[in-house]
């Protein structure tokens, strides 16, 4: 046992002690403020594009229908829509005039309106921003407000009241309903939900790897075979396993107390310092981002034992991996290729993150959620995300715990054997020998 | 029954391509030196994995000290300097050291005041200059070299297993090496000591034992297995080159069994039936104008080549010699 506390020692205390660990554990916030809060900050900021209103609309209806929807644009911001209407014969004409003006880029795109918008089908845009989703939810939002408004002239309302009655800004605040009743923000679930599994993914891959190179280190500079003079390999690979995986835990909990604390304090002061002098809009879309950090939920204290538990599975699992790899290579480089199955695993399931992410509740998401090679990473997302019911959990779990035992019980074999072994890279049928040996 | 500090019986190690050990015994009593001697390939190092439990027999029994080697604590009374040597790179000498004693079951504390003795003791820590607190890659070959060995001995063993110590070493070094063994020893400590080199183990062992592909040869106290095999071997000089009628003596294999040209000497070996009386006459009746004839000891060089031969060379595989 005291053998046992001294490897773990040394492996915790040799990497908690070096610069990188210092420089990444105090960083690793700000990049997650960075992952996580910028782009809500910057998809909020661009509602109000300026590219949205600097557009070409040929107006082809016969009805006014430019100018009405000119008009809903320029509402937000300063550039004014260019209108231009045309007979429906002279569209091609009017449109190939406009593809200039793009191209000389003095306009973003350009709209066209005909018989078909006023009947409420379709309009056309294009335009270099064709893919802003922001700008196009805008112009489309503005299209139909305009056919809505001309719509309603028809029935022989007055202007005012048109006025009135279209301006219409509803915003969806979405809560998450689970089975214990608790709430949370649809969007800051969502956020959080990816923070979970980019981290754990993170975690996994980072100290996965640090495994591999231990085991490495040791297996090349041939410290292995003196260490094994005096404890069991087996006690070896444990005690490698629970320092590195600690170094880990220690990173992630300074990691999200130091997110959290950020997130509390640092934030809303950031943004409150920015608020006065600022347009309309431009407040309006800050009390929306605002709004979407202040309902980041914080991590209740059983996503964090679970989140925990998850990491601890997935990280014996995959370290066990990396260390039968690890042992059987002879360098650095060999290991790169050596590693490839494991790291296809890990791969496999950062691939699904955002499928999983976007319908937490799909087949697909249970299953992946409770396949041990991605449960460590998808199980706490989805947990995250919406109310996962409990058999999934514990399946999850029961086949992780499989898992782990598998994987200790054979890479224990491998690594008794690898360590000692120079040379050649062993095929899969030597492998399978090695599995035999003990 | 002498007390002994190794009792090995019966151990056969099979590998999936080979028998790298066979049916091996050997006892090495308490407080002796002990040369495992063979070609590289024979056995030595796979023998010294099964005595520390690195690897398993297939086959036999191994005691330290009287009780099973696998049991607890038994091998913390063993300090092991394998061969291929190595620490970890990045970390400061003071914590590898402390981080080996550990390994041993000695205390932390206890190992702090150790490490200073022996450092001081061997010139890793002077007046002006603590490697202490040095990495191990900051550190000369030969300083990392007295790192490994103060890591090998620091927790007091009763039993010190070297493999192949003299290897690598520098004459300064190897000296240093010469001396502590020589003060293990003293102290009633067992050494034990795997190499190929003849010369290291003759100077060195109390008694020594003869592997080859894997197979006991011959073993024993140095004197006693120097004496089996003594009165069959001549050293003989002459004044100039030998002329034909003094080579065609030489060349009589009734009479001489095997010759080796040391260059200012010719060490023979004589055929049996033959003896050295007869030789001299011969020789001098074929007019040979003698420096030198001898009846000497065979060295444990001469032995080895004797009782292993070609045959024992060259077989077997690297890494597990």
């Amino acid at each position: 046992m005291g053998k046992l506390i001294a490897i773990i020692k040394r492996e915790y205390l040799e990497r908690v002690r070096t610069k990188w660990f210092a420089i990444a554990t105090l960083l690793g916030p700000v990049l997650f403020l960075a992952i996580t809060v910028l782009p809500v900050l910057f998809v909020s900021r661009t509602k109000a594009s300026v590219e949205s209103t600097n557009i070409t609309i040929i107006d082809a209806t016969a009805a006014g229908l430019g100018a009405r929807v000119a008009a809903q644009l320029r509402d937000t911001a300063k550039t004014t829509p260019l209108v231009r209407v045309t007979l429906p014969s002279e569209l091609i004409e009017a449109e190939s005039l406009a593809t200039r003006a793009v191209r000389d880029k003095s306009r973003e795109g350009y709209l066209i309106l005909d018989s078909l918008t006023v009947q409420g089908s379709k309009a056309r845009y294009a335009g270099r921003n064709s893919t802003t989703v922001p700008d196009m939810s805008r112009i489309g939002n503005a299209v139909e407000k305009a056919v809505l408004a001309l719509r309603l002239e028809g029935t022989g309302l007055t202007q005012s009241r048109i006025d009135s009655l279209t301006r219409v800004d509803v915003r969806l605040e979405k809560t998450q309903l689970s089975d214990s009743g608790r709430e949370k923000s649809g969007a800051g679930s969502t956020i959080l939900g990816l923070v979970v599994a980019f981290l754990l993914y993170m975690v996994l891959v980072l100290y996965g790897q640090t495994v591999l190179r231990s085991v490495i280190e040791e297996k090349t500079t041939r410290v292995a075979e003196v260490v094994i003079s005096s404890v069991r390999p087996e006690i070896l690979l444990a005690g490698k396993i629970i320092g590195i995986g600690g170094v880990a835990v220690t990173q992630m909990a300074v990691w999200m107390a130091s997110s959290l604390w950020i997130g509390a304090n640092v934030v809303p002061m950031f943004l409150k310092s920015r608020s006065p002098g600022m347009g309309a809009a431009a407040a309006d879309s800050l009390a929306r981002s605002n709004d979407l950090l202040s309902n980041i939920p914080t991590f209740s204290l059983g996503l964090l034992v679970a989140l925990l538990l998850f990491f601890i599975l997935g990280f014996i699992f995959y370290s066990c991996l990396y260390a039968a790899v690890g042992s059987t290579v002879n360098s650095e480089s060999e290991a790169q290729q050596a590693a490839t199955p494991v790291v296809m695993l890990l791969i496999l399931s950062a691939v699904f993150i955002q499928p999983v992410a976007l319908a937490p509740q799909s087949t697909l998401s249970a299953v992946m959620s409770m396949l041990p090679f991605s449960a460590p990473i998808m199980m706490p997302m989805r947990m995250s995300l919406v109310a996962v019911p409990a058999w999934q959990v514990a399946v999850s779990l029961g086949g992780m715990l499989i898992a782990c035992v598998a994987a200790i019980w054979f890479s224990a074999r491998i690594y008794r054997v690898g360590l000692l072994m120079y040379g050649k890279r062993p095929s899969f049928a030597e492998l399978f020998k090695w599995l035999r040996y003990s | 029954m002498p007390d002994l500090a190794i009792d090995i019986r019966g151990v056969t190690k099979r590998y999936a391509e080979h028998v790298a050990v066979r049916d091996l015994s050997l006892q090495v009593p308490r407080g002796a030196v002990y040369g495992l001697l063979g070609p590289n390939g024979a056995g030595k190092t796979t023998t010294i994995r099964m005595i520390l439990d690195i690897i398993a027999p297939d086959q036999g029994s191994i005691t330290l000290f009287g009780k099973r080697h696998t049991d607890n604590g038994v091998l913390d009374r063993v300090g092991y300097l394998p061969e291929e040597r190595g620490l970890y790179k990045k970390m400061k000498v003071r914590e590898v050291l402390k981080f080996l004693a550990e390994l041993k079951g000695i205390p932390g504390n206890e190992a702090e005041t150790r490490i200073v003795t022996w450092m001081e003791r061997m010139s890793l820590k002077t007046a002006d200059k603590d490697w202490g607190d040095s990495k191990v890659d900051e550190l000369s070959r030969g300083m990392q070299q007295k790192v490994q060995f103060i890591g090998t001995l620091l927790h007091d063993p009763d039993l010190v297993i070297l493999d192949e110590p003299f290897s690598g070493l520098d004459p300064i070094n190897a000296q240093a090496l010469k001396d502590t063994v020589v003060e293990l020893k003293a102290r009633g400590k067992t050494v034990i000591f795997s190499t190929h080199i003849m010369e290291n183990a003759e100077k060195l062992c109390d008694a020594v034992c003869i592997i080859a592909n894997g197979e006991k040869v011959l073993d024993g106290a140095v004197s006693a297995v120097k004496a089996a095999h003594a009165g069959r071997t001549v050293v003989v000089a002459f004044d100039g080159a030998p002329d034909a009628a003094v080579d065609a003596v030489l060349r009589d294999r009734s009479m001489v069994a095997n010759m080796d040209d040391q260059n200012r000497f010719l060490e023979l070996e004589l055929a049996d039936g033959a003896t050295a009386g007869e030789l001299l006459q011969r020789l001098v009746a074929a007019g040979a104008s003698l420096q030198r004839f001898e009846r000497v000891q065979p060295s444990l060089h001469r032995i080895f080549l004797e009782k292993v031969g070609a045959t024992g060379v060259e077989a077997g595989m690297s890494g597990h010699g």
